[in-house]
């Protein structure tokens, strides 16, 4: 039996009548936000003081910068010629019912060379993992979030390596399909790669910091409140506040920093912060790649598309380079729909549809049995093969 | 050998596709980005079949350019730069088919016109071909009898347009020959359709 639409529609009908009441909620709540951003200044001791404890308090809000952080940029003018370069990965995770354990990390990356009436250079690279230290690196099979850390890895010394390149003929924009802070802390405690696989990501960022091409991590309908624990740390009155204080985000829950800044206008930028995370704080912060961020429109007036972009510190230093990541990310969303067409062609070249997979398979068991090696997969899959297929019902 | 037959036989040597799908009366193959002169309604295209025992030649009846979501987006967006154009047709993994109707097949020396046997296997290439096959094998006519018995292709318009392939790929002097054997051949098959016939007769007249 399969998934009986009919039962659910009235459950869809409730669904759809709480999301129109949160919305509401939600839209009576954000002009408080926005008045309490337009009352935060620059160089206000009383914040900053709150600022110091919070972050003593593990919080993880947005740190404002020199800019005020309730003011906003204009797009500035795209260079009449740029390298505009993305770099996506994807991945076939192991899978202990298939025909042999191994995993697969393809990235694909399109060089664009702005003002070149040329075809841009695209080219995909897979790479097949199958040895015992890739897939036992602590003596279990390679979680799956250890497999995502090699292939955002892969995707960044893709980027640096065409930096290398492309940087002795115009200014260069990398660009990745994410942010650029690993999220490795919390999953990866009981596993000594954590650290490793930290240092081989901020090592790569220093090498492009080198090639004195510019990075940004650009997230699409970001999730992140970070400025709203700025705002919920600016009405908190008492001084002493304590972690639970700070941990909830108050007359802001639920609302994002995506509401916050969805006055920005085609192509403007909002003010940079920098993350508070203590993983960006802590190693990202001593190894020289603190990361910041901003956001912008990246749509129309009629469909305005917020995008989160993320920035190394060096980069948002360098007038020029954050100039290249704001107009560069905006003219390319002009092509994409609000979001950065050589980011959906990375992807389109570096993901592996199911049919391919499948090819991938046949070539894995046909290697197998040229080898003298069985190659079957386990009856739960076999299983699944048979029932996942159209269903069909006789006799009805 | 002159240079124009050299070049010519090069050009005829180069796979133009690989097949898709196939069938007894007809195959669609892949290409990318059409050339200028390649490939073209009415060319005559052959493939391999019966693990090369048997060259399937075909006449080329329909040419379709897919769309999908991403093109129709960039369709709508306002000064559209060379570069965004240029990387979604040449790029881009989108494949133009080519529809193919089976006319006949060359065993070692021997030209036969009607279906062949077996139909090519996916994946083969398809070449187009060379004067010297379009001559061979429209000595005869019996392949513009399943020509105009095919359902879906636009019949006329391919008798014409592989009958002005044909006559071209000979020299000047014998074109007017075929030409007249090819309108008796048909007068034959559309001796219950004149109206048909005079159509078809006409452009050849004109256009070859």
């Amino acid at each position: 039996m399969g998934l009986e639409l009919n039962k659910l529609s009235e459950q869809v009908n409730k669904m759809g009548t709480t999301l129109a009441s949160r919305s509401a909620d939600i839209a009576a709540r954000l002009p408080k936000a926005r008045a309490t951003l337009e009352k935060i200044t620059n160089n206000d001791p009383i914040l900053e003081t709150k600022i110091e404890r919070a972050l003593s308090l593990h919080w993880t809000g947005a740190i404002p910068t020199s800019e005020p952080v309730h003011a906003v940029f204009q797009c500035p003018k795209h260079p009449e010629r740029a390298n505009i370069v993305a770099a996506d990965g994807s991945q076939v995770y192991p899978d202990r019912h298939g025909i042999a354990m191994y995993y697969l990390i393809n990235t694909g990356s399109i060089v664009f060379r702005y003002g070149l009436d040329e075809a841009p250079v695209c080219s995909s690279h897979p790479h097949l993992f199958y040895e015992d230290h890739d897939l036992y690196p602590n003596e279990a099979l390679i979680p799956s979030f250890l497999v995502n850390a090699r292939r955002d890895i892969a995707e960044l010394r893709e980027l640096a390596q065409i930096a290398t390149r492309e940087v002795k003929t115009a200014p260069t924009l990398l660009m990745l399909d994410n942010g650029l802070l690993l999220y490795l802390g919390l999953q990866t405690k009981e596993y000594r790669q954590s650290d490793e696989i930290l240092s081989e990501y901020l090592e790569t960022l220093s090498d492009i910091e080198s090639t004195d091409a510019c990075i940004a991590g650009v997230i699409d309908r970001p999730r992140a409140a970070n400025v709203l624990r700025l705002l919920r740390l600016y009405d908190i009155d008492n001084a002493t506040f304590d972690t639970d204080e700070i941990r909830t985000l108050g007359d802001y829950s639920q609302l994002t920093d995506r509401m916050l800044f969805s006055t920005l206008k085609p192509g403007e930028r909002s003010a940079i912060f920098v993350n508070a995370s203590p993983q960006n704080l802590g190693k990202y912060l001593s190894l020289g790649q603190k990361i910041m961020f901003y956001y912008v429109n990246a749509g129309t007036k009629e469909q305005p598309v917020i995008l989160r972009i993320e920035i190394p510190e060096w980069v948002a230093n360098q007038p020029d380079q954050l100039s290249l990541t704001h107009a560069g990310i905006v003219e390319q969303a002009r092509f994409g729909n609000g979001f950065p067409y050589v980011l959906i062609r990375s992807h389109e070249l570096a993901v592996v549809t199911w049919t391919e997979r499948g090819h991938l398979e046949q070539m894995v068991a046909g290697s197998m049995r040229r080898s003298g090696i069985s190659a079957v997969i386990s009856r739960k899959a076999q299983g699944k093969q048979w029932t996942n297929s159209a269903k069909r019902r006789y006799g009805q | 050998m002159s240079n124009v037959d050299s070049k010519e036989k090069t050009a005829s040597s180069i796979p133009i596709g690989r097949m898709l799908r196939s069938d007894t009366t007809g195959f669609t193959f892949g290409c990318l980005l059409p050339e200028p002169e390649v490939p073209l309604f009415g060319d005559f295209v052959k493939a391999p079949a019966q693990q090369g025992l048997t060259e399937i030649i075909g006449v080329i009846h329909n040419i379709v350019i897919e769309d999908d979501l991403f093109v129709r987006q960039l369709i709508a967006a306002p000064d559209l730069p060379d570069a965004y154009i240029q990387d979604q047709r040449r790029n881009r993994q989108i494949p133009i088919e080519v529809s193919v109707l089976s006319v006949g097949y060359s065993s070692g020396n021997t030209m036969i016109q009607g279906l062949p046997p077996q139909p090519p296997v996916t994946l083969d290439y398809i070449k187009r071909c060379s004067k010297n096959d379009m001559i061979a094998f429209t000595d005869r006519q019996d392949y513009l009898a399943l020509i105009l018995n095919s359902k879906e292709t636009p019949v006329d318009e391919l008798i014409v347009a592989a009958l002005q392939r044909a006559s071209r790929a000979r020299p000047i002097e014998d074109r007017a020959l075929f030409l007249i054997q090819a309108g008796k051949e048909l007068a034959r098959l559309l001796s219950d359709d004149l109206s048909k016939l005079d159509s078809i007769l006409r452009r050849i007249q004109v256009n070859t």
